[in-house]
């Protein structure tokens, strides 16, 4: 993957160093196929087809490529779409990319173009992504007796853990007042318990070749959940059913639970998210996060560490880089080359949110023994 | 009180939506038209700081679920004493809902019109002064 944040080259580019870099490490040259993430290139780059487009950028053009969109999980979404075709045997090793470029626009402008995965009708209101975080975290509060604290210390967890992840966007901690007193932007929500507008992209071979080497790892599950784009159409705000059904279908997969789960990256877009998350996923008995995360047993050296990565808090959300982000940190972990965050783990859970918990994946990754 | 709201209901599942809608979220069945009394509960509500292009800072967000269980966003010209569960009432404003809080007077109308036999009624004025008393008590454990 690229390094997260403000970054001058064209998404192409960053594209191809994250893709560059991947086929380097996996000793593979020439990939089956292509599939490529990317949410809305069309309006934050004006450039659309992106499939054959980074094909050609890659010296890969004559190589079967699809473009995958699931809003800001499009990433996750990819890596399931290559895991089904290998799967199902159309290809051996297929080459997963995924990034976005937004950081050359202004914000409002970049945040409507993310909003554009919202229901059409509340987005009539002048709902955004952070306004309806906003409603969830104010019922979070009132009706599972979460604290500004709790959400305010996973800010503070998440960029300690980024600060030392030399491809995280955030590479400075932040005190925990300094979170709870920064400026409010939809009420209780405050600035540093949403994640930056970050540039960048991330990749990775998935392949069926058993005579791998055993610096890979492997997916044991994958699982996808879906609910209403309109959030006016659920009623409980508290809790995201697309997390809970990827979860069991991606545990129901691997044979096994939340139990063997030793490191997790999750979508903590906005830090309440990662507290709804580990719930959703079962990582934590129901009511337990905020708890979990005071007493240190979700940071690393904890029981369960939680976006080692910074998640996208501290590394940072390109987008569509996102999903697979995760997947390289938990190969990272599971390797033992994560240096300078490295937990002990042999199984690891990424989980990923499309659009305000529209679409959202599991995956389950376990260390080669 | 404000006019009734125009509403959907899939004749599957018995579920409401606002505003009308063709097809049901969770079948693919045309939904019915029906009409809602513009009265619920807060479900949620946010001030937003930094609203996008064509709206005034601060915007006043309220998710309300009405009577039946369908929930609709509005507009409001402030969220000073609104909390989880404020009752309100909804007014539809050139197509766009606003909510505002209910007074005495809305609550008991509501009490009235819900209460069937006439010697109910009363009771359910008594009824309606009480709740605006709980209401003001934070509550607890029930879903959103």
């Amino acid at each position: 993957m690229t390094r997260f944040g403000r970054r001058n080259e064209d998404l192409p580019d960053l594209m191809a160093e994250a893709a560059l870099a991947t086929m380097t490490d996996a000793g593979v040259e020439h990939p089956a196929a292509l599939v490529v993430a990317a949410m809305n290139p069309e309006e934050f780059t004006g450039e659309g087809n992106y499939g054959s487009l980074l094909g050609t950028r890659l010296g890969l053009s004559r190589v079967p490529a699809i473009r995958v969109e699931t809003a800001t999980s499009s990433g996750a979404a990819a890596v399931y779409t290559a895991y089904a075709a290998i799967a199902a045997g159309l290809h051996r090793s297929i080459l997963v990319v995924g990034g976005e470029k937004m950081s050359h626009m202004a914000t409002p402008r970049a945040s409507e173009i993310i909003g554009r995965s919202i229901d059409a009708h509340e987005r009539g209101y002048g709902t955004t992504m952070p306004a309806l975080a906003g409603l969830i975290t104010r019922a979070l509060m009132h009706r599972r007796g979460v604290t500004l604290r709790e959400i305010s210390q996973v800010a503070v967890k998440n960029h300690a853990q980024g600060a030392r992840n030399p491809f995280a966007h955030f590479q400075e901690p932040v005190k925990l007042e300094a979170v709870m007193e920064s400026r409010l932007v939809a009420d209780p929500l405050r600035l540093f318990h949403c994640c930056p507008i970050s540039d960048g992209a991330a990749a990775l071979l998935l392949t069926s070749d058993p005579a791998g080497s055993p610096r890979r790892v492997r997916i044991t599950g994958i699982g996808q959940g879906a609910d209403t784009i309109a959030v006016r159409y659920r009623s409980d705000l508290t809790t995201f059913a697309a997390t809970q059904a990827a979860a069991q279908a991606a545990y129901r997969m691997a044979g096994y639970g939340p139990e063997r789960v030793e490191v997790a990256e999750i979508h903590d877009a906005f830090t309440p998210f990662e507290l709804i998350s580990l719930e959703d996923t079962g990582l934590v008995p129901p009511g337990k996060a905020g708890r979990a995360t005071l007493d240190g047993e979700t940071a690393v050296g904890g029981r369960l560490p939680v976006n080692p990565s910074g998640g996208l808090k501290a590394r940072g959300h390109p987008l569509a880089a996102t999903g697979i982000s995760q997947l390289v940190e938990l190969t990272w972990q599971l390797r033992g080359t994560a240096e300078g965050r490295q937990v002990p783990a042999r199984v690891g859970l990424a989980q990923s949110i499309g659009g305000l918990a529209t679409n959202n994946w599991v995956t389950l990754v376990e260390a080669r023994r | 009180m404000a006019q009734e709201l125009r509403a959907s209901r899939c004749p599957r599942c018995r579920r409401l939506v606002v505003p009308p809608a063709s097809l049901c979220p969770d079948h693919p069945v045309k939904m019915e038209a029906a009409v809602l009394p513009p009265l619920g509960e807060v479900v949620s509500f946010t001030t937003l700081h930094s609203p996008p292009e064509g709206f005034r800072a601060p915007l006043h967000l309220a998710l309300v679920e009405l009577e039946g269980g369908a929930r609709l966003f509005c507009h409001g010209t402030a969220t000073d004493g609104v909390k989880i569960g404020s009752r309100v009432s909804v007014e539809a404003v050139d197509s766009v809902f606003y909510f505002s809080n209910m007074g005495f007077t809305d609550r008991a109308r509501l009490f009235w019109r819900r209460a069937g036999a006439r010697g109910e009624r009363v009771a359910a004025i008594g009824k309606s002064v009480v709740k605006g008393v709980w209401n003001r008590r934070p509550r607890g454990q029930d879903q959103d």
